[in-house]
């Protein structure tokens, strides 16, 4: 149902290129002077996956995946693509060697028009404004905003905002892609919605998925190992019937009794 | 965008009854250029009427408008793409102006006024063309280093270090007596610009500035400028893009300082300071500082009035007394224009939107409708 048509622009000899890669994290920590907003976090991310990263508020989610992606240098510890150590690396080089994000904002720009928006990730990565645009096309009307793809960004709903986002992050076919809470703030209808697009992302883009999530619903349906944050440590890993009976994580979510 | 994506399938009633419809590939080409195009024939309309009117002053006001309208489209280069509001592009065109000076004046007079200049300056005497390339690429080179470490900062301060920037290239030149005479004035150059060369040059430029913002690297530049952080996690170089868009708008402004030399024929450090700094920027805001459009527009307009303030300053003979505006009055009527935009039409007269496709189905007609409301 959901089938990009045709071949897509950017082939499946990108796919194959990543295959076996893993996005490490070896003992991740951030400090803010004396706050350790991540402390010393451990975690393998394999292509074709979904991870889920939950957590009360504050617990270093986003953080960890700022560390994960570049927007933040780790205090110490690694991140490791591969045998590469990326951990210090630029933002848009690490976007470039295949790990994406979205953001828990949205943070389109507002301005450009939402073919654009998609574009945009094509063209830094060395696309003609051509091939990008059929490439944004495509993942445009796979998340279903074909009509409006040459609306403004700035005046989407909420909810397409978040999906806007995604396919941003997955132009170019990423090996790794991290989404901050899609999901935050929608209706049980629309989270269907979002949980159907996720779960299709490792088939179809051949992506690894870490997925911030505080709606358990979504994270319970798409995530096939959970690791639980809480403070900045690990609280708990595993599958999502083990996480949910652990009592350290009852207890992190519903207060000590 | 290009033509391929323009070809719309849904039809849309136009304001206009014409059912020109661009279809055909030369159509579709027209259409997909069409902002400077139109802007093209605009500017030729103007200088063919005030050329035919044949009065040597306006002649003057148009070459300094138009000279004014380059620096305005150099500056929506930069700031239009990247979103950095630059007080700067005034030091490029001193920079430009005075290389123009170094390259085309006499050898006698250099020797007499700028003895400082090397040998090679000093003996030889290039053509005009050739000096205003050369003017503009050595803008374009003191834009790169200048800006590999402006570029690095962000928002008000990259809009600060772009001031810092012109204060220094101010008061470098007006100390650097044996290049620029100081703050006496350097005189004796050629003067080649007239209203039909700047037309030349406004053209050539208005496409250029089009082609970099529809342009890839555009695109990336307006990432960043709506969106800093984003645009990274997009794969967007932010220090690079802003970097080519600050090279690029320096070229120009230098070029534009060029022809400005050969323009009046003689220079002063004076004149590249926070005056002219000031209209070219309200002329960018005023028309609408995201679109080739706005820049050109706003340009037109505040020349225009500027010109009409001009003459109200003058004075009209009214029942045999003379009834004129005290002096200042134009930079205080161009700045409550500004306010006055600011304040009802934040994005400029044209809403930062480039001039549409008249005719039958544009789709970006219908894009800046749904902003607006």
């Amino acid at each position: 149902m959901f089938k990009l048509p045709g071949k897509s622009v950017v082939g499946a000899t990108k796919r194959g290129h990543h295959d076996g890669l893993t996005l490490q994290a070896i003992d991740v920590s951030v400090r803010f002077g004396g706050l350790t907003a991540v402390d010393t976090v451990n975690e393998t991310l394999h292509r074709g996956e979904i991870l889920g990263l939950i957590g009360p508020n504050g617990a270093g989610k986003t953080t960890f995946v700022n560390a994960l992606t570049g927007f933040q240098e780790p205090t110490s510890g690694q991140v490791k693509l591969g045998d590469r150590v990326i951990s210090g690396l630029s933002p848009h080089w690490i976007r470039r060697h295949g790990i994406a994000r979205s953001f828990q904002a949205g943070r389109l720009f507002r301005d450009l028009p939402v073919s654009e928006n998609v574009e945009v990730a094509g063209v830094s990565m060395g696309l003609s404004r051509r091939r990008a645009h059929k490439h944004a096309m495509e993942l445009i009307e796979w998340i279903g905003l074909k009509d409006k793809a040459r609306q403004p960004a700035g005046v989407l709903p909420y909810t397409d905002e978040r999906r806007v986002g995604i396919a941003r992050a997955l132009a170019m076919q990423p090996a790794f892609v991290l989404l901050d809470e899609p999901a935050a703030g929608m209706s049980d209808l629309e989270c269907d919605d979002i949980m159907r697009l996720v779960r299709e992302i490792p088939s179809r883009f051949g992506c690894g998925v870490l997925l911030i999530e505080h709606n358990m619903r979504v994270v319970m349906g798409v995530c096939e190992r959970i690791h639980v944050l809480d403070s900045g440590k690990t609280l708990s890993r595993g599958s999502p019937s083990d996480v949910q009976k652990d009592p350290a994580v009852i207890q992190a979510y519903l207060g000590h009794g | 965008m290009t033509a391929n994506i323009e070809s719309g399938k849904r039809r849309r009633p136009s304001p206009f009854n014409y059912t020109i419809e661009a279809k055909s590939p030369a159509m579709l080409t027209l259409r997909a250029w069409w902002p400077p195009i139109l802007w093209s024939i605009v500017l030729l309309l103007i200088v063919v009427i005030v050329m035919g009117l044949g009065n040597a002053t306006l002649h003057k006001t148009l070459t300094d408008a138009l000279i004014k309208l380059m620096v305005v489209v150099g500056l929506f280069v930069f700031i239009g793409n990247s979103g950095i509001l630059s007080f700067g592009h005034i030091g490029f065109m001193m920079i430009g102006a005075y290389a123009a000076a170094w390259q085309t004046c006499c050898p006698k007079t250099k020797k007499l006024f700028i003895p400082g200049l090397p040998d090679y300056l000093l003996t030889h005497q290039f053509p005009f063309m050739v000096s205003v390339i050369v003017s503009g690429l050595l803008a374009a080179f003191i834009a790169l280093i200048a800006g590999s470490v402006l570029m690095r900062l962000s928002g008000i301060a990259a809009s600060i270090g772009t001031f810092a920037f012109l204060m220094v290239m101010y008061a470098f030149y007006l100390r650097w007596d044996p290049w620029t005479r100081g703050a006496s004035t350097m005189t004796g150059l050629p003067v080649h610009t007239d209203s039909w060369v700047m037309l030349g040059f406004c053209v050539v430029v208005m496409f250029g500035a089009f082609v970099y913002a529809r342009s890839r690297y555009g695109l990336s530049a307006k990432a960043s400028r709506d969106d800093e952080v984003a645009s990274k996690a997009a794969g967007v170089n932010v220090v690079g893009q802003r970097l080519l868009s600050f090279v690029v708008s320096a070229f120009i402004v230098g070029m534009a300082g060029a022809l400005f030399g050969h323009f009046l024929g003689i220079l002063t450090v004076d004149s590249f300071g926070l005056p002219y700094t000031f209209i070219t920027l309200s002329m960018l805001v005023v028309g609408g500082m995201q679109s080739l459009s706005g820049a050109v527009l706003g340009a037109i307009v505040i020349s225009t009035l500027f010109e009409a303030l001009r003459q109200l300053e003058i004075g009209f003979n009214i029942g045999g007394s003379l009834v004129a505006l005290p002096g200042g009055g134009r930079e205080v009527g161009i700045g409550i224009l500004m306010l006055v935009i600011l304040i009802f039409r934040r994005n400029g007269l044209t809403a930062n939107q480039e001039v549409y496709w008249p005719f039958r189905g544009d789709a970006m007609a219908k894009t800046a409708m749904s902003r607006r409301s």
